[in-house]
């Protein structure tokens, strides 16, 4: 074995992740000042700072090293300390479970990438990226196949691909507030970077189809992360598989990448690149927001289920305008940075559609349609998360005793949403400089090409131009508003008097009549109940034939992967391991009969040895 | 003078396997350590080398003397009846000695070479000896019958060593002596514990403590 | 220069669009047999509501106060980037017709928002079915805008300029986009406008809570979209590139043909909702369905340049 040395990689790729990472984890470190400091003892928060920084130093180690062997290190002590972080609130027998199953699929998914590793190494007998780039170059078709599909795997299982993503929510509810939003922030995305180091950069793309996989899985994991989303009534898992959603997003982004680098077109596959990963630093500080707005909720209510809450928007309004910015983002409102990546994503899908022929023109417009449904169903659920949470009246006693969270918490989540509104409006510095980071990232030279007419205003050409200019769009938005308000405040100062909501006449309106979580989504569960197999119990107590003295309603969602893939997977081990069982009953004499047959076998056929 | 002995341990073998109590089990494994001794003081006559002296005399002490006495002891201890719970019937068990006796001629006539008539012999009874102690261990139902399965099968290692090679280095027979002496030691509590917890010994019910 | 453009493209969006709503009413009670109200009663509405005081609800919070100025900014935002005067648009740099898209998603957002806030079931009704026909709407749309961005080669909206004739595909997608028009701006077969019947009402349910100035604003909003809905779907299907005013007859001429192709939309709308039943909600899911095969069929025919 040659010696192994430790060196660390900073180029562009590496560096852009490396922002990412500390990006999210500084406010959110701050945040969990706050946040740690009722729950637990001392020496618990203790231990949460050491298992925080170590978490954060094998991220940063994981997108930096050079050598597989150091990486496969790094990936390892991430997965193990992130499922310490997962069990840290260890008095909850659900922590547990989450981590046991997240810990299961982590190396589930590390199995694959030391097969894709060993292959590598055997093509390349050495641990160093640059070896191994040029070992592949001239790698057999066959082997590059292979290698991908394991590190898809391998690389999905932690992104939280469909069908690997189960184990996503249970474990981000399950962790504290601001490990929830490193974790969904940072850490799936360091399997997107490992997607795009050791394929796009590693092996090279030359096959078309790996591009096509990819699209096709990105769009199913999409559609089901928002679905799923949209059923929750838990805060936390909603965000959770929200996650999932916009991993398939990103992915959408990386597979588009892939499909131009193959079918060599430069322009677009810089483009489609570009678009992931701003989709990638978006998602991280949104979904970072998201989830310490969660946390503070948490933390203020005692309580996930947005079913008990209401209201809150009066009695945290901090927490509030954070949580709304981050739902705007996330439903990719203008002129917020969600918005851009998302309409950089769709320009990147039609661009590379009018380059291509016949049926991947179809189909990449397909797959761009199912983008906008999904950008639509995100909509509907935020809508829900934030109006049932914090609008009307509170729904419970949780609702009613919250308090706004303290300053080091609201700290952390200003600062992403302040980030949200500047990566949005500043959409054309960052697109300038993760050109460069892409094109780093591909080797392709992009000193020709032209991703922004100025500063403010982008421009793609590909055929005709089309330009989008966020901080345009936000100046219009705001000046007319503000017009519209001066007007409206000129024009008739009568007063306005505050009264009930309309109720119909009916006299006594509370909080019951309010709509709730499920009732908002029940269109999307009838409309989608071929995938969601909803069921639903009634129970109708009467005093008489004529009089219900009250009414029960439960409805659940089948989890399908759950049930249909998993479990009959697991009943399938189980079953043949208790098969299995039945050649060892216990007694001593078996066995020993077993070594003795065994080598009275092989001293009668030891000649033909 | 060397066939007889060897043919005497191969007759001992047998009385050990047809063995239905315990005293009958030890008395016969006395009589095989005896032949062993015999065999391998003859060999250190013929040699005269001391390294060989102390080895038998060490066999002597502990295999024909010691260890046989304290399983006397352990089996008078337990009190229980003395029956070694057998699976396999003394008839039985005679022809399957049989039969590994036929399989071990076979087998040793493939490893030694014409010529070393005795060599074939003695591998033949080593070989044997190592077969009889895992099918006493397999056969017999007791924790007793166990241990001296395992004594047996290391008597009969011990003659395939010295005749295949000569013997093997001193330290080594003396650390197996050693090792031996202690184990039955440990085992023969053992036994002694396991019959004070579950007032009886034989291993085959054990198997109602899997879960 | 450019700011005169816009100024008078936001003009010509606020005194005109309610008169088209006028329109489409009174066409529809032609239709019915009836004279009922004048073309200009939208004006008189909004009048009436601006001069109103306002009853606002204890529950709301001030998502409530900033949602009619968010839709009605989002509205006229959308409406400089609508293809009214010249081409290219005078905001042909902010954005295009996906931002166009995306802008309106804004306003819905506040709106249903808005709606949950008031606290009662009618809002809560009203946001959950938007919500729901709006995503739907979102695939069926995009798809739409594919096949007209594979003809015309952009998305930008000044580009669907670029085409002097119509082919299979810009037709098909326009009778797609007629379809998605109906939806954004809740009309019959999706929703009604003129009920107030909770089993029926989808936008008004959310503007139910709303009073006075805040609902005459959004009320304006629902026109202004409306009106550039209409714009998009003729310049689609009647270029203004086919006309080229060299003379002053050729002047009156592409003025006739400006105003004559959104009347023709506008009555076919009016004729549409008269003729079909509004549809329950789940059927709707089928309605938006059919748009998007339509609009899988105007792509297909893009692709293979019908």
């Amino acid at each position: 074995m040659e010696n192994l040395n430790f060196t660390l990689l900073f180029d562009p790729l590496g560096i852009f992740f490396i922002l990412v990472i500390l990006l999210i984890s500084l406010p959110s470190a701050v945040y969990s000042l706050g946040y740690l400091k009722g729950e637990y003892s001392p020496a618990k928060i203790t231990l949460g700072w050491f298992l925080l920084g170590f978490f954060i130093l094998s991220m940063g180690l994981v997108v930096s090293v050079s050598n597989i062997f150091f990486f496969l290190i790094a990936w390892e002590l991430m997965s193990l300390v992130s499922y310490f972080l997962v069990v840290f609130d260890t008095g909850h027998e659900k922590s547990i479970q989450a981590g046991t199953i997240y810990i299961v699929m982590t190396h589930l998914g590390s199995a694959f990438l030391v097969a894709a590793f060993m292959l590598l190494y055997q093509q390349a007998h050495s641990f160093d990226f640059t070896a191994i780039k040029n070992a592949c170059l001239v790698m057999p078709g066959k082997t590059k196949n292979i290698i991908f599909l394991l590190l898809l795997v391998g690389f999905g299982t932690k992104a939280g691909i469909v069908p690997l993503h189960i184990w996503l929510p249970y474990a981000h509810p399950q962790a504290p507030s601001h490990i929830s939003s490193i974790m969904s922030g940072v850490m799936i995305k360091t399997a997107i970077y490992g997607i795009i180091r050791f394929t796009i950069f590693i092996l090279g793309v030359n096959s078309w189809w790996w591009g096509v996989l990819i699209l096709v899985l990105a769009t199913i994991t999409c559609l089901v992360g928002v679905i799923y989303a949209l059923m929750e009534r838990d805060l936390k898992r909603l965000l959770a598989y929200s996650s999932v959603e916009n991993i398939g997003m990103i992915f959408l982004g990386v597979g588009l990448t892939m499909l131009f680098i193959s079918l060599k077109l430069p322009y677009l596959a810089v483009l489609a690149l570009v678009a992931a990963l701003y989709h990638l630093i978006n998602h991280a500080i949104f979904k970072g927001l998201l989830f310490l707005c969660a946390g503070s909720l948490y933390k203020a209510t005692g309580t996930r289920d947005i079913e008990k809450l209401g209201g809150l928007i009066k009695k945290m309004p901090q927490t509030a305008i954070c949580f709304l910015l981050g739902a705007m983002a996330i439903s990719a409102l203008p002129p917020l940075n969600g918005f851009a990546s998302e309409w950089l994503m769709l320009q990147a899908f039609f661009l590379g559609a009018f380059k291509l022929t016949g049926g991947m023109k179809l189909f990449l417009g397909i797959c761009a349609s199912m983008l906008a449904l999904t950008s639509g169903l995100v909509a509907a659920c935020f809508v829900k998360a934030f109006g049932i949470t914090f609008l009307a009246q509170p729904r419970s006693h949780y609702a009613q005793e919250a308090k706004e969270a303290p300053l080091s918490m609201r700290a952390g989540m200003f600062f992403l949403a302040f980030l949200t509104v500047i990566f949005g409006i500043g959409a054309c510095f960052i697109i300038k400089l993760l050109a460069k980071v892409a094109s780093a990232a591909m080797n392709i030279d992009i000193s020709g090409m032209n991703f922004a007419l100025n500063n403010f205003t982008l421009g793609l050409k590909s055929g005709k131009e089309v330009y989008l200019s966020t901080p345009v769009i936000a100046l219009l938005l705001i000046g007319l508003a503000l017009a519209v308000f001066i007007v409206y405040r000129l024009f008739n100062r009568r007063k306005t008097s505050l009264y009930q909501t309309w109720d119909c006449g009916y006299y006594k309106i509370t909080p019951r009549n309010e709509y709730t979580a499920t009732a908002f989504s029940k269109p999307f569960r009838l409309a989608f109940s071929f995938f969601l197999l909803p069921y639903r119990k009634t129970q109708k107590i009467r005093e008489s034939f004529y009089q219900v003295k009250s009414f029960a309603y439960e409805t659940y969602t089948t989890p399908v992967f759950k049930k249909y893939v998993y479990q009959p997977l697991l009943a399938w081990v189980l079953g043949s391991a208790k098969f299995m069982r039945r050649i060892q009953p216990g007694s001593i004499h078996l066995y020993l009969a077993y070594i003795f047959f065994v080598l009275l076998l092989l001293i009668i056929f030891m000649p033909k040895f | 003078m060397q066939f007889i002995i060897l043919f005497s341990l191969l007759i001992s073998t047998y009385l050990m396997l047809i063995a239905k109590r315990t005293p009958a089990l030890i008395r016969g494994f006395r009589y095989q350590s005896l032949c062993l001794f015999l065999v391998t003081f003859m060999v250190a006559l013929g040699q005269s080398e001391p390294d060989l002296y102390i080895v038998a005399f060490f066999l002597f002490a502990l295999k024909v003397i010691f260890i046989p006495q304290l399983l006397y002891r352990t089996s008078k201890k337990i009190k229980a009846n003395e029956d070694l719970g057998l699976f396999i019937n003394p008839q039985l068990s005679l022809l399957w000695a049989l039969g590994f006796t036929y399989l071990s001629w076979k087998f040793s006539l493939n490893l030694i070479s014409p010529g070393s008539e005795i060599k074939a012999i003695m591998l033949t009874i080593a070989f044997f000896t190592v077969l009889a102690g895992i099918f006493l261990m397999i056969s017999r139902m007791t924790a007793l019958a166990q241990i001296v399965g395992l004594l047996v099968m290391e008597n009969g290692i011990f003659l395939l060593a010295s005749s295949i090679t000569g013997g093997m280095p001193f330290f080594v027979e003396i650390a197996i002596f050693f090792d031996v002496f202690v184990s039955v030691l440990i085992m023969g509590f053992f036994v002694y514990r396991i019959n004070k917890f579950f007032t009886h010994i034989d291993v085959n019910k054990l198997s109602r403590l899997k879960g | 220069m450019k700011i005169v453009l816009i100024l008078s493209q936001l003009v010509f969006f606020i005194i005109l669009s309610p008169l088209l709503s006028g329109l489409i009413s009174k066409i529809k009670n032609n239709l019915r047999m009836r004279r009922g109200q004048s073309i200009l009663q939208p004006y008189y509405n909004l009048i009436k509501l601006f001069s109103k005081g306002q009853v606002v609800s204890q529950t709301t919070s001030w998502i409530f106060g900033i949602t009619p100025v968010v839709v009605i900014a989002s509205a006229l935002a959308g409406s400089l980037l609508a293809p009214v005067f010249t081409f290219p648009t005078s905001m042909h740099l902010a954005g295009d017709f996906l931002a166009l898209i995306f802008i309106f998603t804004l306003g819905r957002f506040f709106l249903s928002l808005a709606a949950l806030d008031a606290g009662s079931s009618f809002g809560g009704m009203g946001s959950s079915r938007e919500m729901f026909i709006s995503s739907l709407v979102e695939p069926a749309l995009c798809l739409t805008v594919f096949s007209l961005f594979l003809q015309f080669g952009s998305t930008d909206i000044s580009s669907f300029n670029a085409v002097k004739t119509v082919s299979v595909s810009s037709i098909v997608g326009a009778i797609a986009l007629f379809m998605v028009a109906i939806a954004e701006t809740s009309r019959i077969p999706v929703d009604n406008q003129e009920t107030h019947l909770e089993l029926t009402m989808i936008h008004e349910a959310m503007t139910l809570e709303y009073s006075g100035r805040s609902l005459a604003l959004i009320e304006m909003a629902a026109y202004i979209k409306q009106l550039i809905w209409f714009f998009l779907i003729a310049q689609i299907i009647f270029p203004m590139s086919v006309l080229n005013p060299s003379s002053l007859s050729g002047l009156f001429l592409w003025g006739f043909y400006y105003i004559i192709r959104i009347l023709v939309i506008a009555v076919v709308m009016a004729v549409v909702e008269v003729s079909v039943a509004k549809m329950r909600l789940f059927r709707v899911t089928d309605f938006l369905g059919f748009v998007f095969v339509l609009g899988l069929i105007a792509t297909i025919c893009a692709i293979l340049r019908v």
